[in-house]
């Protein structure tokens, strides 16, 4: 246990209003003005405004409440607890393991606080092809600036980590441009375990910001619940079915509602698989079989390189340079562009990444400290023939996504790890192995260019990963072409909101933090507003 | 050899219907509430031989205790997988453990706790790069279930160069 304060235990002795697990029995039946189903990113944002503006909130969350006394630094703990799947969430095919957060703060609790507003590209897209008219740059400035202030949100100042400072160095040596990424943090130590939970607090996410600043205004947090169902009538939601879960997220007690939360109003919050899996089970309209459409990822390619030094990628922020040159040079809806940057390094993910076994896979685990990754994330949804995947139910109800890796997306892939060799044999790599079944390291930009341009890039033998899942539940500026409209509100239930990362029409082409935060800023001020009148503003 | 291919195709074909429902009932499950059954042991302790060589301490009792130690960590990972991922993994592992699930899934003809480091190689082998999604399925599976119960243990953090988190 480390010696920091620990906000969450604190203000449970203050006694915040949290029930579920071991905090208590679930009530049967709970009345507010505004449910809100999930507790990351959007959940957190509107959960600060909504009870700013006065109004009473409940906030359900499937996962656990975990803080700092509990976060160790271990692997071993944080995927099992703060992980949707333990952290093996695959899509239909297995062809993508995705990270994503499954506890109070969602994945802005385990996430590697990497903070880039929505790119004006991106917006200029979702104008033209989604007619979401008022989302420019300058029409979504207040709102991320408000959001940058509230969650410190601020270039990284320290030296980069020797992981990242070798995509600036090879990017620099190839004329590539790279910059600093912009961290969630204050006070930081530098600890590099970002993606285990914060232990001193320093992460600035909603575990520690907006979640105990509504608890303090009054909302009640029920964990270890999750919901169901919602109660459709007459074009509204009348309420919510939760049930109790156990930590492994089967029931507590099958078929038997814990729950019944009813609300004037109610925000879907539980992030880009689950908002649809919500609407799904509900059965909520969807004339335009929009809904749980276009779901994107990001899908992330690696590169795993080996210097003479010691890179010790655990230690430091985790990613705090990156390139956009891959995206910037080329049109958004050509060919795949992609961003590049360097993922944090522990144990268990590098031996579950990196391809092989027997003497050929103990021989790149050995050279773990010498080891440096490049990770690119590809920026899908801009083309036709990337349109994402698509969120399904499984008999039992629980959500699975079907993302197939298509010839385009695998052509990006190859071009990606094609960037990421060049530019980390500039930096000095000894050897380069494209994270690929068929791949072994090889000791020449040449030997590595030859060989990557005949790998066969087939989901299963290239490694696919991502922590970004984005879309689902659109947002759209008519009825035809997205869930939810412009303010958020679902185009067909008058009383349901989806503030999250499942609205974006596209991928962002970044990491959606703060897309995420700046975006649902919008949507909650407007939401407090038509609900009680006053303005709210963060911070 | 063709014919050979065909046969084991449609082996395959057997598995991959059994795994749709139709036979599963003869099958003994791989998970018995939730925890590894005796034979799923046997079969990660010789998965774990045969992924880990080279990692692995090379005293042999030293080895025994730290293949004992990986299956006990993955007994408490498979507890908090969610139930729909379990049930998946107990089809897969119970059609591993039954000797033709072994060989027309594994293409392995021994049993896994007889079967040579080199055997099993072989086996891991013609999953990792088969032309079926199933058997490839199955390889990533048990690859990343081995490396990530192994792994997890601060013991094997040195075997990696790993000194752990900074103690605060």
């Amino acid at each position: 246990m480390s010696n920091f304060p620990d906000p969450i235990r604190a203000g449970l002795e203050r006694g915040w209003k949290v029930l579920g697990g071991a905090h208590g029995p679930l009530p049967e039946k709970i009345s507010c003005d505004v449910a809100i189903v999930g507790s990351g990113a959007g959940a957190g944002i509107t959960a600060e405004l909504l009870t700013r503006a006065g109004l009473d909130v409940v906030i359900v969350e499937e996962g656990p409440l975990k803080s700092s006394s509990d976060f160790r630094q271990r692997e071993s703990e944080a995927y099992p607890t703060l992980y949707q799947e333990s952290a093996s969430r695959k899509t239909a095919d297995k062809g993508i393991s995705i990270l994503q957060g499954r506890c109070v703060g969602g994945s802005t609790t385990v996430n590697w606080t990497s903070s880039f507003r929505t790119p004006e590209p991106t917006l200029r897209y979702w104008e033209q092809h989604f007619g979401l008219d008022d989302f420019g740059r300058e029409a979504l400035a207040p709102y991320f600036e408000q959001a940058e202030r509230r969650l410190n949100i601020s270039p990284w100042l320290m030296a980069p980590n020797e992981n990242n400072e070798l995509l600036r160095r090879g990017a620099d040596k190839l004329g590539i441009p790279s910059a600093a990424i912009s961290r969630n943090v204050k006070g930081c130590w530098n600890l590099g375990s970002c993606g285990m939970g914060c232990p001193t607090n320093a992460k600035q996410s909603m575990l520690v910001t907006t979640i105990p600043a509504a608890l303090d205004l009054g909302a009640t947090l029920l964990v270890e619940a999750r919901a169901e169902q919602l109660v459709l009538a007459g074009g509204k939601v009348q309420s919510l079915r939760c049930i109790a879960v156990q930590p492994n997220g089967a029931p507590v007690d099958a078929g038997q509602p814990a729950t019944t939360i009813v609300a004037k109003h109610f925000v879907l919050a539980g992030g880009a698989i689950n908002s649809p899996a919500v609407l799904m089970r509900s059965k909520a309209p969807d004339p335009h079989g929009r809904l749980g459409t276009r779901t994107f990822l990001h899908p992330v390619v690696m590169s795993a390189a080996v210097l003479a030094q010691k890179v010790e990628g655990w230690a430091g922020a985790p990613q705090s340079l990156y390139t956009d040159h891959f995206m910037d040079t080329q049109p958004i809806d050509g060919p795949m562009g992609f961003k590049l940057e360097s993922p944090p390094l522990h144990p268990v993910i590098l031996a579950t990444t990196l391809p092989g076994y027997g003497q050929a896979q103990a021989d790149l685990l050995t050279k773990f400290p010498h080891t440096h990754v490049l990770l690119a994330l590809l920026r899908d949804g801009f083309h036709p023939e990337a349109p994402g995947g698509r969120v399904q139910l499984r008999g039992d109800g629980s959500a699975v996504l079907d993302y197939p890796l298509t010839d385009f997306v695998m052509e990006g892939a190859r071009r990606a790890l094609l960037a990421m060799a060049e530019i980390q044999f500039a930096a000095g790599a000894q050897e380069v192995l494209p994270v690929h079944e068929m791949a072994r390291p090889y000791r020449s930009w040449a030997e590595a260019k030859s060989a990557i341009e005949a790998l066969a890039m087939k989901p299963l033998l290239t490694k696919v990963v991502s922590a970004h899942v984005m879309g689902g539940c659109g947002l759209a500026g008519s009825e035809a072409l997205g869930v939810v409209r412009p303010n958020g509100v679902h185009w067909q239930i008058e009383n349901l909101s989806v503030h999250d990362g499942s609205v974006f029409p596209t991928s962002v082409g970044a990491n959606p933090q703060l897309s995420i935060y700046g975006i649902t800023n919008r949507l909650g001020q407007g939401l407090a507003k038509r609900l009680t009148g006053a303005s709210e503003a963060l911070a | 050899m063709q014919r050979r291919s065909l046969l084991k195709l449609s082996l395959v074909s057997g598995v991959v219907l059994a795994l749709a429902g139709g036979a599963a009932v003869l099958l003994q499950p791989g998970l018995e509430q939730g925890r590894l059954s005796a034979s799923a042991r046997e079969l990660f302790t010789s998965l774990g031989r045969a992924i880990l060589q080279g990692t692995l301490p090379a005293d042999a009792q030293a080895r025994s205790r730290a293949l004992a130690g990986m299956v006990d960590r993955m007994d408490a990972l498979v507890a908090n997988l969610p139930p729909t991922v379990q049930a998946e993994l107990s089809q897969l592992v119970g059609l591993l453990c039954t000797a033709p699930g072994r060989l027309g899934l594994a293409g392995l003809v021994p049993a896994w706790a007889d079967a040579s480091e080199a055997q099993v190689q072989a086996a891991l082998e013609s999953m990792r790069f088969s032309s079926l999604t199933l058997r490839q399925q199955a390889y990533l599976a048990l690859h990343e279930m081995v490396g990530g119960a192994y792994f997890s243990d601060e013991s094997t953090w040195a075997s990696v160069g790993y000194p752990g988190p900074l103690v605060l």
